[in-house]
């Protein structure tokens, strides 16, 4: 048994090559490589792989930069996507302007001002919304971004007077439409919206009207005690004032 | 059998150069009141918004600050227009009062062309009344009077 693995010894012995150190401190040289031997080029040249190009129909308006890459989409997008989503989502009041050209200054102050009535001043791109919005509901919104825009949250629908009040001395904020309660509105519809009473004031006049009818029917029918008590009334004022003077 | 050379020396920056090409040269002097009316909703807007854009410019509106650019909103799916409503005098040289583009088919470098076209060729030619002269040219002027300024000049 021992005398097997001392024969098998030198063969297990490992011992490392000799070892010839090609580089020492100096920099190696990467850019300007030597130029190969012609039967190595030559080599090289046929083992070089060939790759097979897409069909010319698919990339003939494509510029060289775009058929020789492959753009990969951002994956920020996305987040920034979900968050546009989630603003359409949570806010019953959104308002779209068109933005002409401002100062920082200018539309930071408008910004200050919206934000003091609790509605938010944001913009996104075209394609950000597309991402976000195409195959949901809010699909009709997406001709509106397709030049300098802004958008304005809101979670409370009654605001609409205050956010047109401030945005009125802004000129170069150009309203375009809005979403109000789930349905989209054009610039006149909001306008008028803006316009209308409160919710409660709108239920208040709603029940006026249905006793319009009743309250009629009531004033017909009391008509002859109403006009005997008035009667009344005036003949009683009339023996007050017989008897004043005819006691003084 | 050399066939003479023809084209272009430099290569063309693209129509971002032209639009800013021809924004340089866009004068709205002849130019009372501007009215841009387009529906968001429609199609073929984006030429007509991004020409509004252009026009609210500082440096375009540089160029006459009484000029009125008024964009309007309608809601009824009409097709963009823009109008352009002249000053008196540049009203004498077109013959007419008002210039209207429809810019429903037209993008934003055709809307410049045309606007640069028969808008600012009416902006009336301003002359110079007041040239300051400088000390120099004074000199130069009263040069023949023998000194003149220098004998004048305050203590």
């Amino acid at each position: 048994m021992t005398s097997l693995i001392q024969r098998s010894l030198p063969l297990a012995k490992t011992s490392t090559p000799a070892l010839q150190f090609l580089r020492f401190r100096g920099k190696i040289n990467i850019q300007r490589p030597k130029a190969p031997h012609y039967e190595r080029a030559r080599v090289v040249a046929v083992t070089q792989p060939k790759y097979p190009e897409a069909p010319k129909a698919k990339s003939c308006f494509k510029t060289r930069a775009e058929r020789t890459q492959q753009q990969q989409e951002n994956p920020y997008n996305e987040i920034i996507a979900r968050e546009v989503r989630n603003w359409l989502d949570h806010s019953r009041l959104v308002a779209f302007f068109h933005l002409n050209s401002i100062t920082a200054d200018d539309i930071f102050r408008v910004r200050v001002q919206l934000h003091k009535q609790n509605l938010h001043l944001k913009s996104y791109g075209s394609k950000i919304i597309e991402q976000a919005v195409k195959n949901t509901r809010y699909e009709a919104i997406v001709p509106l971004f397709h030049s300098n825009n802004c958008i304005v949250f809101s979670p409370d629908p009654q605001k609409t007077a205050a956010m047109l009040r401030i945005v009125r001395r802004v000129p170069q904020m150009v309203l375009l439409g809005g979403i109000v309660e789930e349905t989209i509105l054009s610039r006149n519809q909001l306008v008028d919206y803006a316009q209308m009473p409160g919710l409660q004031a709108a239920q208040a006049q709603l029940v006026q009207t249905l006793n319009q009818a009743p309250g009629n029917l009531i004033q017909q029918l009391q008509a002859h005690q109403n006009s005997f008590v008035r009667v009344l009334n005036v003949h009683a004022k009339n023996q007050d004032k017989e008897e004043t003077p005819e006691s003084t | 059998m050399s066939v003479p050379f023809s084209g272009a020396l430099r290569r063309s920056g693209g129509i971002v150069s032209a639009i800013g090409k021809q924004l340089k040269s866009v004068n709205l002097k002849g130019v009372k009141r501007i009215t841009v009316q387009f529906d968001p909703f429609a199609e073929n807007v984006k030429s007509t918004r991004e020409f509004l854009f252009l026009l609210s410019t500082p440096k375009v509106a540089a160029t006459n600050p009484k000029c009125v650019v008024k964009p309007e909103v309608v809601c009824d799916r009409q097709p963009a227009n823009i109008k352009f409503a002249l000053i008196d005098s540049a009203q004498e040289q077109a013959k007419v009062k008002e210039i209207r583009f429809n810019s429903d088919n037209l993008n934003t470098l055709e809307l410049l062309q045309l606007c640069n076209k028969h808008v600012s060729s009416l902006a009336p030619r301003e002359e110079i009344t007041n040239k300051v002269l400088t000390k120099a040219e004074k000199q130069k002027l009263a040069g023949g009077a023998g000194g003149g300024k220098k004998a004048t000049k305050k203590k």
